[in-house]
C-alpha cells in the first residue's frame, strides 16, 4: 500500500513540487530561453509563410482561400447533411469530415470491443483460445493497414451478391455489392416526435436511478454498481423502446423503405461497402494493439488482487469488471490514447478505396478542381491536428479523472 | 503503399516549393536539362497504350514517346529520368521543379491554363470522356444512366463533367470515387458500379486483356471533349516554345510525307524548301530555340512522325485515328507552318 501511494505522488506531485523548487533566477532564465525559442520558431514559420506566398505569385498561382464559397461542381457519394454539385466547396468539406469522423468513431468502438475480447482471450486459461488470440494478434499486426483495407474491399465486394440477388431480411433490409440498405425515418414525417421521446424516456432513466442510488445510499452502500447487479436495467431498455414505439404508433411516422430501382436499391439508409470493409479492416488492425494494451495491464497488476477476490468468494466475471479492470484501467488509457490517435489518422487511407473524407475529397477532387496544394493541404493538416488534439485532451482528462479515484 | 509513396513525393514537392522555389526561374529550364544531362518527364504509370512496361523491361506508349520526342530535340538522344505521378502530386511537381515536362493526358482548360501557374504545349490527343457498361444492363446510350451508380478516378475534370452533364440532363447518378483509376475499374469490375466513366481511350487500353471483355461495352456517347496537351511551367516561354514545336514537328512530318523510315532519305534527296527548313539542311530553326538545327530530324529519326507514334502504340489496340487523323483525312490535327 505504501508503495502504491508513493508511486502515485511520484505521478501526480511533481509538477507541484517543481514549482516551489528553483530558485527565482532559475525561473527568470527559464523564461527568457522559452521566449526566444518562441520567438525563433515563429520567425522560422513567418519567413516559410512567405516565401511559399512570393513564390506562388511568382508562378502564378491563386493563393486564396475564396475558392471555399465557390461552387462544388461534383457529387460526394456518401453525405450525412444534403449536398449536391450546387453545394459550396466549404460545405463539401463538412461532408468529407463528417465521414472521416463517423468513420473514426465507429471504428474506434468496434476496435475496442474486439481489441477487449483479444486481451482477454490472449490471458485466458484455455490453450485453445489463447493461442488462437496470439495468432491473431501475430498475423494482423503486421500486415500493412493498407494491405487490409484493400484486401477487406475486395473480399466484401467479391462475396456479397449483386444487387438482383440482395439477401433479404423482413422484406426491408437488403444486403449486396452496393451497400446494406436499411428503411430510414423520412425527414421531416415526426421524427422530431420520436427524438423527443427517446429524449423523453432518457431523462426518465436518469431519474429513477438517481432514484436507485439514493436508496442504495441510504441503505449503506457507496455506490450502486457495487452491487454488482443492475435491477434496473432491463426496465430502462423497455422503458425507451416503449415511450419511442408509441410515439410513431400515434405520430405515424414514415418509414422510407429501400426499394428495388432501375439500377439496385433506391431511399432507406445506405451504408456503402467502402465503408464496412474499412470498419473491418481498421478494426482489426487496430485491435492487436489494444489487446496487447490489454494484456500487459492486467499482467501488471499483482496476482494478489485475483487471489483476494477468489477468497472473498467472487466469481471470475465479478472479480474481472470489479477488481482487475478499474485497476487495469489506469494502465490502459494513456496507451490508448496512441492507439485511438493512429486510428483516426490512418482513415485517411480511406482515400484508396473511394470513401469519400477529407483526404480523398478536399486533397484529391477540390485540389484538382482549384490547384492550390499547399492552402488546401494546409487545411487539411490543421483539421486532423485539431481532432487529434480533442482526442488526446479528452483521454487525458479521463485518465485523470480515474486516476485520481484510484487514488484516493 | 502507393498512397504512402504518393503524399512522400506531394510532401516533397510541397517542400520543393518552400525552399527551392527561388532558383526555379535563375536558369532556365533547357540549360537546367542539359546540366543534369537527363530530362525529368513526369509520367502515368501502367496505362496501356499510353503508358505501360513491355516485354523486355522497357518503358513504352504514347505518352512515353512524348518524353522521348523531347528529349530527342534537346540532346539528339534519349536521356530520360522517368517521374510517376500520381493526379495528386502532378501539378505540384511541375510548380516546383521536380519534373520539366508532363504529357500525361491533362485536359487543356481554362482554370488549369490561367490559374495554376502552368502552361500548355498544344493538343496532342483529341480525346473524350465516356461510359463503360455490362452489355447485359441494357444500357444503350448515357441517357439510359439515370439513378446508376457510376465509379470514376479523381485527377482530371472527369468528376465535374459527369456532375454537369447529369445535372443539365435532369439525371441522377451515385458517384464512388477513386483515387486511382485501376481500382476504379476493379471496382466496377467486381459489380461495385453500374458504369465506369474515364478517358475512352484509356478505358480501352486497360481493358484490352480482360478475359471477359466481351461483355463489357464502351458507349459510343462522349459527355466532354478532353483535348490532352503536355503542361510545363509558365515561367519559362522558350521552353514551352520547345515543347510545342518538338511536338508540331511530328505533325508536320506526317502531313510533308516524312516518317521514321525514309526520313535519312528525304534529308538526302528532298528540294521541298519546307521539309529542308524542318530538318534543318537549311536555315537556322533549331538555334532560334536554344537547339542544334537537326533538333526535328532526331525526333523523326528517334520517335517518328505522329502516324508512327499512333501504329506504333494504340493500332494493336484496336483504336482507330478518328478525330486524331490529320486534317487532310478529316481529323483535326494541322500543323503549324515551319517558315
Amino acid at each position: 500500500m505504501q508503495a502504491g501511494k508513493t508511486g502515485a505522488c511520484i505521478r501526480h506531485c511533481r509538477s507541484g513540487d517543481s514549482e516551489q523548487g528553483p530558485g527565482v533566477s532559475m525561473m527568470k532564465r527559464d523564461v527568457v530561453y522559452q521566449a526566444a525559442l518562441l520567438f525563433i520558431i515563429g520567425a522560422v514559420v513567418y519567413l516559410v509563410a512567405l516565401t511559399t506566398q512570393e513564390n506562388l505569385a511568382r508562378l502564378g498561382v491563386d493563393s486564396s482561400i475564396d475558392f471555399l464559397w465557390k461552387r462544388a461542381g461534383f457529387e460526394i457519394g456518401q453525405k450525412l447533411i444534403p449536398f449536391d454539385a450546387e453545394s459550396t466547396i466549404a460545405r463539401a468539406f463538412m461532408v468529407a469530415l463528417l465521414n472521416t469522423l463517423l468513420l473514426a468513431a465507429v471504428s474506434i468502438v468496434c476496435a475496442s470491443v474486439l481489441g477487449a475480447i483479444i486481451g482477454l482471450a490472449r490471458l485466458s486459461g484455455n490453450w485453445l483460445v489463447s493461442r488462437l488470440a496470439t495468432a491473431y494478434i501475430e498475423i494482423f499486426r503486421n500486415i500493412p493497414s493498407l494491405l487490409q483495407i484493400f484486401f477487406w474491399y475486395f473480399v466484401v465486394l467479391r462475396t456479397l451478391p449483386r444487387s438482383d440477388e440482395s439477401i433479404e431480411f423482413f422484406n426491408c433490409i437488403f444486403l449486396n455489392n452496393r451497400g446494406l440498405f436499411v428503411p430510414a425515418v423520412s425527414p421531416g414525417q415526426g421524427w422530431e416526435w420520436i427524438a423527443a421521446a427517446l429524449f423523453f424516456g432518457w431523462a426518465m432513466i436518469y431519474f429513477l436511478r438517481r432514484q436507485e442510488r439514493r436508496r442504495h445510499a441510504a441503505a449503506g452502500f457507496k455506490r450502486a454498481e457495487t452491487t454488482g447487479t443492475n435491477p434496473l436495467a432491463s426496465w430502462n431498455l423497455l422503458l425507451l423502446a416503449g415511450v419511442a414505439g408509441v410515439v410513431i404508433l400515434v405520430g405515424g411516422a414514415q418509414w422510407d423503405v429501400p426499394r428495388e430501382a432501375r439500377f439496385g436499391y433506391r431511399g432507406g439508409l445506405v451504408m456503402m461497402p467502402e465503408f464496412l470493409s474499412l470498419v473491418v479492416g481498421l478494426s482489426m488492425y487496430n485491435a492487436t494493439y489494444i489487446g496487447e494494451i490489454v494484456r500487459s495491464a492486467f499482467t501488471s497488476l499483482p496476482r494478489g488482487q485475483t487471489e483476494a477476490a477468489a477468497s472473498l468468494g467472487l466469481p471470475r466475471h465479478l472479480t474481472i469488471r470489479l477488481v482487475l479492470f478499474p485497476q487495469a484501467l489506469r494502465v490502459i488509457v494513456p496507451p490508448l490514447t496512441t492507439v485511438y490517435l493512429n486510428l483516426f489518422k490512418s482513415t485517411s487511407l480511406a482515400a484508396a478505396i473511394a470513401y469519400p473524407e477529407v483526404v480523398s475529397v478536399f486533397v484529391g477532387t477540390v485540389n484538382n478542381l482549384v490547384g492550390q496544394p499547399v492552402f488546401i493541404m494546409a487545411i487539411t493538416m490543421a483539421v486532423y491536428v485539431f481532432i487529434s488534439l480533442c482526442i488526446a485532451l479528452f483521454l487525458n482528462w479521463y485518465n485523470r479523472k480515474i486516476a485520481l479515484t484510484v487514488v484516493s | 503503399m502507393i498512397k504512402t509513396i504518393t503524399n512522400l513525393t506531394y510532401v516533397t514537392g510541397i517542400i520543393f516549393l518552400f525552399f527551392t522555389g527561388s532558383q526555379i526561374t535563375d536558369a532556365g529550364t533547357l540549360e537546367e536539362v542539359r546540366e543534369r544531362g537527363k530530362l525529368r518527364c513526369g509520367i502515368v504509370e501502367s496505362s496501356p497504350g499510353f503508358s505501360s512496361v513491355n516485354d523486355a523491361g522497357q518503358r513504352v506508349g504514347f505518352d512515353i514517346d512524348h518524353c522521348k520526342t523531347i528529349s530527342a530535340a534537346v540532346f539528339g538522344e534519349i536521356r530520360i529520368e522517368y517521374v510517376p505521378v500520381t493526379p495528386h502530386t502532378v501539378f505540384t511537381l511541375l510548380q516546383s521543379g521536380g519534373i520539366d515536362i508532363f504529357p500525361g493526358g491533362a485536359t487543356w482548360s481554362f482554370i488549369r491554363d490561367v490559374s495554376m501557374g502552368l502552361d500548355y504545349t498544344g493538343v496532342y490527343l483529341y480525346a473524350g470522356q465516356g461510359f463503360l457498361v455490362r452489355r447485359d444492363a441494357g444500357v444503350k446510350s448515357v441517357a439510359d444512366l439515370d439513378g446508376a451508380t457510376i465509379c470514376i478516378a479523381q485527377g482530371t475534370t472527369l468528376e465535374q463533367n459527369m456532375a454537369d452533364y447529369f445535372d443539365d440532363h435532369g439525371m441522377s447518378y451515385t458517384p464512388v470515387t477513386f483515387a486511382d483509376m485501376d481500382k476504379g475499374l476493379q471496382a466496377y469490375h467486381a459489380d461495385r458500379c453500374d458504369a465506369f466513366t474515364n478517358e475512352r481511350m484509356s478505358t480501352a487500353g486497360r481493358i484490352a486483356l480482360w478475359p471477359d471483355r466481351a461483355e463489357h461495352l464502351i458507349l459510343d456517347d462522349v459527355i466532354s471533349k478532353e483535348p490532352f496537351g503536355a503542361l510545363v511551367r509558365q515561367d519559362d516561354p522558350r521552353w514551352r516554345d520547345i515543347a510545342l514545336w518538338s511536338f508540331n514537328a511530328r505533325i508536320a512530318a506526317e502531313e510533308l510525307g516524312v516518317n521514321q523510315e525514309n526520313v535519312d532519305a528525304v534529308r538526302e534527296n528532298t528540294r521541298n524548301a519546307e521539309i529542308q527548313r524542318l530538318l534543318g539542311v537549311h536555315g537556322e530553326f533549331g538555334e532560334k530555340l536554344g537547339l542544334s538545327n537537326d533538333w526535328a530530324y532526331h525526333i523523326i529519326k528517334l520517335v517518328g512522325n505522329y502516324n508512327d507514334l499512333w501504329e506504333r502504340n494504340f493500332t494493336p489496340l484496336g483504336v482507330r485515328r478518328g478525330l486524331n487523323a490529320s486534317w487532310k483525312d478529316g481529323g483535326l490535327h494541322s500543323a503549324l507552318p515551319f517558315r
